[in-house]
């Protein structure tokens, strides 16, 4: 599932800073997870805390591309 | 879904039968392709159809006198296509393709008679390798001979005979006599005797004529290595006849070869009737013109005649299917297609798509002149992919969110004033939802006029959860409905949708039911009821095989003194609007081809009395209003034609309204206010738009900033000013961008949705397909 992340296209955290922790984002790793599938991403988040930052281009772009890659599996 | 429940539906759509001037060619044929290729222009590939189904094709096909022109269906309107025309145009074009022969077999085969029996088997088995050895007595061709050039060009007989010797089949010149055919037979295992060369008489060597009477299957004679085509009687030669016994000689010579018994597998062979079925109405009459020459046709000549071919099909219920249109199949290929991309273990299930887009509506059943019914073979498979894991989770999730939805404010109350209910009014889930004042008028209208006492219950019937292929989930939904209804003391059900009554038929047997319109259509028309414009009058496929309700709604109509005219494809063969089968949840865009179909139909305003067929037909632009826009009118017919269907979140909102509303009105009680709306929003228009087919609901959003109201946005936007908050409730993670104003409300700015689990997210939301139903019954809202 590394591929996925190759893939992704470039997140731009747009001004956006965790209100928490009050810090910018930075990109961070995560796993995301799927109908049992889990990959790595590295996606806009928090230093401090981890909270990934997903933008409405990511969410109904390339998100919903892997979640239908994944159902049809 | 098992595969003899696949064979048994294949068997049952004919479209795959061949046409019906190939099972009348002893050959068989393909005459539809061949026409094809010629109206195409293409001579090539039509000589290929005729080498591949015609020994010796240069030569038989000037021979064949053409009995599929008798059989071909355009003989009933008016003259049978003229293939024997058709052949030999191809033969003055083309070429025969070159045939390698196989590697020797070693077999030895004897042919006595040299007449047209004779050399298309040799060809057919001097093709398979075998040594074969042609005795004739007299020049080879035998009455062939004789034909005038214009019936067969010379050069036709010698040409296929260089072509035999080609092939290595030896041509023997010898005078029959009873010692020499003795002879024959000791050194040839089997012996083909080619009574259509008149030189080959049966006395010459030493049989009489009724010795030579051949098993009509096998041509084999008693003894079981010497096959005959018998001699001719006088008269009623065809050469069709001649070839037709060469091919059925070679498959009984292939069978004794291979020590197969020679009469296994020939079921097929013969002249038979086809099971295709070809509809001619609206098939125009032209008689075919005839050629100038008709021994060498031109080009024009040929693809005119070739361009009267219907090319035969059935297709009749893929004409009125915008689905398997779309899918470019018919019931038996999108059937077998379906299956087998569903049961491969591995791979990407394209078929799912597929699948999920029937209506399950049962309309191509009651066109299909066998019955064939895609729909229930779709909704076997919907199963298997739920029990197999390959459902898509998020394909029916909304629509059975949505149904749970409605169950969590599910109620039953006896009359007002009464403990029993003789009857039972059940609206549904989806006529609260769109029309919920009318519903509520309507159940003032019954209980003033039913005796008894008359109780309502609002819920869902639980159909969606059966279209959606869960059995554990229909069973709880049939089952909550059931107990409710045992409860109530079993009265009888008076239900407003098609499909409840449907599926209420098939899950609670039990109970006893009556469509709300024969009710009505019963009882005196309610005071201020109205007629509109002319209208068509729809019928829902739900009520595809409830004549009684059908006849109802009309009789309504008439009591009314509403106008109304009969859409094409009406009653039992009425269009699906898109929503049956949840096809509308999983294909939004084919659904809606539905719904335009029948919009296409009629110039008339429609009327509908399911709901969702009306809100869909609206939806498309057609103007279309409900037999309650009538009875109970809010608006005038003209304002109830365009009102626009409610949206997903104003349809949860109106069976709320509905709900509390009716306990007020009825019953005089004071619910708890639902707390989900407690949240101000202002949402742009197109934004609205947008949630609508993100299928985003309000509440979601109410309940995204409920949380951040309480815990604080995730994100804050440095430039903006703008918030961010997120939330998985439940399957979905939903974001928010919103600026918060000084009075409490907020701003919303966008708003969407992945499925996929980010960690750090709060909600109580897992991984989807966390049960085998791939849906969580209890993840639900409730
Ligand atoms: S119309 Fe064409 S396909 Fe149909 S029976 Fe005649 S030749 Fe065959
Ligand atoms: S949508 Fe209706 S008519 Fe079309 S294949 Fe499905 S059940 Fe048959
Ligand atoms: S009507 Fe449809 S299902 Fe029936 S035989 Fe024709 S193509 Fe097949
Ligand atoms: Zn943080």
């Amino acid at each position: 599932m590394s591929t996925i992340n190759r893939e992704l296209p470039e997140i731009k955290a747009g001004g956006w800073r965790c209100r928490k922790c009050g810090r910018d984002l930075q990109p961070v790793t995560v796993d995301l997870t799927y109908v049992g599938s889990s990959f790595r991403v590295e996606l806009p988040g928090c230093p401090d805390c981890g909270l990934v930052f997903i933008p409405p281009e990511l969410a109904l772009g390339k998100m919903l591309e892997v979640e239908k890659l994944l159902e049809d599996k | 879904m098992d595969k003899e429940t696949l064979q048994q539906f294949e068997a049952q759509c004919f479209q795959e039968e061949p046409p019906a001037c190939q099972t009348s060619c002893p050959l068989h044929l393909d005459a539809r392709a061949l026409a094809a290729c010629l109206s195409a222009g293409k001579a090539a590939e039509a000589r290929k159809i005729l080498d591949r189904h015609m020994p010796l094709s240069g030569l038989s096909a000037y021979l064949c006198e053409g009995p599929c022109q008798a059989g071909c269906r355009r003989q009933e309107l008016d003259r049978g296509l003229d293939l024997p025309l058709l052949e030999r145009y191809c033969l003055s074009r083309t070429r025969a393709a070159r045939f390698m022969a196989m590697p020797p077999t070693g077999r030895k085969i004897a042919l006595l008679g040299a007449g047209l029996s004779s050399l298309a088997l040799a060809w057919e088995l001097a093709r398979k390798g075998h040594q074969v050895r042609i005795f004739h007595q007299g020049p080879p061709g035998g009455r062939l001979r004789a034909l005038p050039e214009d019936r067969l060009p010379e050069k036709a007989l010698s040409e296929a005979l260089e072509g035999l010797g080609k092939l290595k089949a030896a041509l023997a010149e010898t005078l029959y006599s009873p010692e020499k055919f003795k002879e024959i037979q000791a050194d040839y295992p089997i012996v083909f005797l080619g009574g259509d060369d008149p030189e080959l008489r049966p006395d010459l060597i030493g049989l009489r004529r009724a010795d030579i009477q051949p098993d009509p299957t096998t041509l084999l004679l008693a003894g079981g290595r010497l096959l005959a085509r018998p001699p001719l009687e006088d008269g009623g030669h065809r050469y069709i006849d001649d070839l037709a016994a060469a091919r059925r000689a070679a498959g009984s010579i292939e069978r004794l070869l291979q020590g197969v018994p020679p009469d296994s597998a020939r079921a097929g062979e013969e002249v038979y009737a086809t099971r295709l079925q070809v509809n001619l109405e609206g098939v125009a009459v032209k008689e075919p013109a005839p050629p100038a020459d008709p021994r060498r046709p031109t080009e024009a000549e040929a693809a005119a005649e070739a361009g009267r071919c219907l090319q035969c099909q059935c297709l009749e219920c893929v004409k009125n299917c915008v689905y398997l249109r779309h899918y470019q199949g018919y019931p038996k290929k999108t059937a077998r297609e379906a299956y087998g991309l569903i049961s491969t273990a591995f791979g990407i299930h394209t078929a799912n798509t597929m699948v999920l887009s029937c209506a399950e509506c049962g309309q191509c059943r009651e066109i299909c002149p066998n019955g064939a019914d895609l729909g229930r073979i779709i909704g076997l498979l919907r199963q298997q992919m739920v029990e197999t894991g390959h459902m898509p989770v998020s394909a029916h999730e909304f629509a059975l969110e949505d149904m749970l939805f409605s169950n969590s404010i599910a109620f039953f109350r006896h009359q007002p004033g009464r403990t029993r209910s003789r009857w039972l009014f059940f609206p549904g889930c989806q006529l609260p939802a769109s029309l919920p004042r009318a519903a509520a008028r309507l159940y003032e209208h019954l209980s003033g006029h039913l005796d008894g006492g008359l109780g309502l219950m609002a819920a869902c019937c639980g159909a969606p959860a059966r279209w959606s292929g869960r059995p554990r989930l229909t069973e709880e939904s049939a089952a909550f409905i059931g107990r409710a209804w045992a409860e109530a003391g079993r009265p009888t059900v008076i239900t407003a949708c098609p499909s409840c009554t449907l599926f209420f038929q098939d899950r609670l047997p039990d109970m006893p039911l009556k469509s709300l319109w024969t009710v009505l259509a019963e009882l005196p028309l309610p005071e201020g009821a109205v007629t509109g414009p002319p209208l068509a009058l729809h019928d829902p496929c739900s009520a595809r095989m409830d004549q009684a309700t059908r006849k109802s709604a009309r009789d309504l109509m008439a009591k009314l003194g509403q106008p109304f005219s009969e859409p094409p494809l009406g009653g039992r063969l009425t269009r699906c609007c898109g929503y049956g089968g949840l096809a509308s949840a999983a294909n939004p865009g084919l659904a809606d081809d539905f719904a335009r179909d029948r919009s296409a139909d009629t110039e008339a305003p429609l009327a509908a009395y399911c709901v969702m067929c009306r809100d869909r037909l609206r939806a498309v632009g057609h103007p279309t209003l409900h037999l309650l826009d009538l009875l109970f009118p809010e608006k005038s017919p003209a304002e109830a034609l365009k009102r626009p269907g409610p949206g997903i979140s104003d349809r949860q909102e109106n069976r709320r309204a509905f709900r509390l509303n009716a306990l007020k009105e009825f019953w005089a009680e004071e619910p708890e206010e639902d707390q989900a709306m407690d949240v101000t929003m202002h949402i742009p228009e197109e934004l609205a738009e947008l949630l609508e087919k993100r299928r985003i609901l309000r509440s979601d959003l109410a309940g995204v900033l409920k949380a951040a109201r309480a815990e604080g946005p995730q994100f804050v936007n440095r430039e903006t000013g703008r918030h961010l908050a997120c939330l998985r409730p439940r399957q979905v993670t939903f974001w928010v961008e919103y600026s918060p104003r000084a009075d409490g409300s907020f701003d919303i700015h966008d708003a969407y949705g992945h499925r996929m689990l980010v960690p750090g997210v709060p909600g109580e939301g897992a991984d989807s397909a966390a049960s085998r139903e791939g849906f969580d019954p209890m993840g639900g809202r409730r």
